[in-house]
């Protein structure tokens, strides 16, 4: 793996100071900090000068898969197995700094790590185990995971995706949408009703009756794949199954791992937007003197400050309940609801503080802004995690009409 | 133009990687009572030219075999560029220090050095051509003086195949081998630095540091105070197509950067 560049050598633009008004990362273990640099300066050498052509030319690029694997990030918080064994803090760590380059980056490696390794990591047997999760640490195997369809997105539990039991096979038949890394996927982890009930399959990319068309014509997450999985009559061995859970609690767990790290991503994105609006506002002069010294303007950044510094504390509060298991979805709900919102709110406050010159991809925020709505709506829409957080104030499910 | 000195056929190699750690090079750097405030320093770094010098090591003995022993002379936070070290696999790292060292001189760094690299039974020494924050150039020769040891500065390029080294002449460049021992000084070379992973970064949290003293004598040197450079005299702005000559001349003649 390459590094292009050293501090000494990097350009004054190219400085980047993490916004931590309360020192939080100062409660990082060493380890956890030599993660974060890693990952911050593979960023700043390879991610930043590519982003834009990647979102033009509406690809990921596959160097990227390879140095994530070479940094050895992939399933994070997963041990055994090839896997990194580091702590949920970590992951999350990581998240934020790879979001701070871009949501899809961050978004490959969730679905890789969180959808696609969790479940074969915690449901899988021994043999699916020891067969994928080493390749998919590496990135030598991508991973994709099929739970949304066309017309169940917050009502998984309604999925038409059947799987039915043919002695020596199973057949799947039906259709996923809006599946990160699809196209570009090696396995992908389905989720499909046999007699009924939920259950994970895992699908090889050259499976019979299987495939993975790429959606086209997003204005968001534009570096990273999106894809419709289709499944006709597709057939797929016995040992694909994953044996150690029915039902919506093996989506959901997954869910779960991914969207605590979306809670720490979104402040990478939130991070990178205020730095770009107090290095903005500070050198642009208006009436003689820099915006940033109009009062409106340090409204909008203290704001930004007073938002991300909240957020920064929820995280690791968040990351330390995951790594002593004191945790409970809703935790995960609140965290991850409030800091996509807040995200998303200080990335569009940054393109107005920024004019006309935030519409240009010069400027990391409207790319940023475009991002974080598609990461406001998947993983739980927000106001689902306000049904769920509802829910657990009251005791009453407000989600259907039922009951 | 090339001038091969000598060759020197590839053996297994000890090297020793003298590593400083300064105050990141993007750092702000305050003066506090007349003296630079490390308190007021948010993040130490490896100084980059060593960097490059660690990366050549690495290729060396990738190519040749062998080992590195890395070895920093600082207090306590000085572990870090030890560990940042171990995360791309040193095994054998070094810290040096002894009570009331914030001022050592030179000589007496370079005594505690050349200790800790006889330790090392190294044969090489790679360090950078100066460090990032005071600039002086004076280890590399300074510790192959009192080793008796040969010394290439300001190397630029580092061919692990045929462990030569090319640096400036007086036409151009050289490209040199040596007999050990000797001391390397690297500038910046074309080599990509390798990045730390996951991996590396759990083994270096079991890697031991060995602390080391020396008895350095006494300082030939009195500090007096640090103070910050002087301020940067404001620029010239220049109006009109009639100015061009004039800084097109200021361009060529006092800036010289046509």
């Amino acid at each position: 793996m390459s590094q292009t560049s050293c501090r000494l050598f990097k350009g004054e633009d190219m400085v980047y100071e993490a916004l931590d008004f309360y020192d939080v990362d100062s409660q990082l273990s060493e380890e956890e900090i030599m993660v974060r640099d890693m990952v911050r300066d593979w960023v700043d050498a390879e991610v930043l000068p590519k982003i834009e052509h990647a979102c033009r030319d509406g690809v990921f690029p596959d160097e990227w898969r390879v140095a994530l694997g070479e940094m050895g990030v992939l399933g994070a918080p997963l041990d055994g197995y090839g896997c990194p064994g580091l702590s949920y803090v970590a992951y999350g760590v990581i998240c934020r700094e790879l979001e701070r380059g871009d949501s899809g980056l961050r978004s490959f490696a969730s679905v890789q790590g969180s959808l696609a390794m969790y479940p074969i990591w915690d449901f899988g047997s021994e043999e699916q185990k020891n067969k994928y999760l080493p390749k998919m640490a590496s990135g030598d195997l991508i991973g994709c995971f099929g739970l949304t369809e066309p017309d169940y997105g917050s009502n998984p539990g309604g999925m038409i995706t059947k799987a039915e039991d043919k002695g020596d096979h199973y057949i799947l038949n039906g259709a996923k949408m809006w599946i990160t890394n699809g196209t570009i996927s090696d396995l992908a982890i389905v989720w499909a009703k046999l007699d009924g009930v939920i259950r994970g399959f895992i699908v090889e990319t050259g499976d019979e009756g299987y495939s993975a068309p790429e959606m086209k014509g997003k204005h968001s997450l534009k570096a990273s794949v999106t894809s419709e999985l289709v499944f006709q009559d597709c057939k797929i061995p016995k040992d694909r199954i994953l044996p150690g859970v029915k039902g919506l609690k093996g989506p959901f767990s997954c869910l779960n791992n991914a969207r605590y790290g979306i809670s720490w991503g979104a402040l990478g994105a939130a991070q990178a937007c205020f730095h770009s609006a107090k290095e903005y506002t500070l050198s642009r002069i208006q009436f003689d003197v820099p915006i940033a010294s109009y009062q409106l303007i340090q409204n909008k950044l203290a704001w930004m400050l007073r938002e991300i510094t909240k957020g920064q504390l929820l995280a690791l509060e968040l990351g330390k309940k995951k790594d002593d298991g004191s945790w409970i979805p809703e935790h995960i709900s609140l965290a991850k609801m409030n800091n996509v919102d807040i995200a998303l709110e200080i990335a569009r406050m940054a393109r107005d503080m920024h004019g006309a010159n935030g519409i240009l991809d010069e400027y990391c925020i409207m790319r940023h802004m475009a991002n974080l709505e598609s990461v406001k709506t998947y993983e739980g829409t927000h106001d689902i995690h306000n049904l769920i957080l509802g829910r657990h104030i009251t005791g009453i499910q407000s989600f259907t009409r039922s009951e | 133009m090339f001038i091969e000195v000598s060759f020197v056929a590839l053996n297994m190699v000890e090297i020793a990687v003298l590593l400083k750690q300064v105050p990141d090079t993007n750092a702000k750097i305050a003066i506090l009572g007349g003296r630079v405030d490390e308190s007021a320093v948010t993040s130490w770094v490896t100084s980059p030219y060593d960097e490059y010098a660690l990366e050549a090591a690495l290729q060396h003995i990738e190519a040749a075999g062998g080992s590195i022993t890395a070895i920093t002379l600082g207090p306590d936070r000085a572990d870090k560029v030890l560990k940042d070290a171990a995360a791309l696999g040193v095994t054998k790292l070094v810290r040096i220090w002894g009570d009331g060292w914030e001022d050592l001189d030179s000589n007496q760094v370079q005594f505690a050095l050349v200790d800790a690299v006889r330790a090392s039974g190294a044969e090489l020494v790679y360090c950078g051509k100066q460090s990032a924050d005071r600039n002086q150039g004076s280890t590399g020769p300074g510790v192959a003086e009192m080793l008796g040891a040969a010394c290439v500065v300001e190397v630029s390029e580092f061919d692990a195949s045929s462990s030569s080294y090319v640096r400036p002449a007086s036409s151009g460049s050289e490209k040199v081998t040596v007999s050990s021992p000797a001391v390397i000084t690297f500038s910046k070379t074309e080599s990509d630095l390798r990045r730390p992973n996951v991996r590396g970064i759990m083994m270096s949290k079991k890697a031991q540091i060995d602390l080391v003293s020396s008895d350095v004598g006494s300082s030939q040197v009195n500090f007096n105070g640090d103070s910050s450079p002087a301020e940067k005299p404001p620029g010239k702005t220049f109006q009109g197509s009639d100015c061009i000559p004039e800084v097109v001349g200021l361009l060529r003649d006092e800036a010289k950067v046509l």
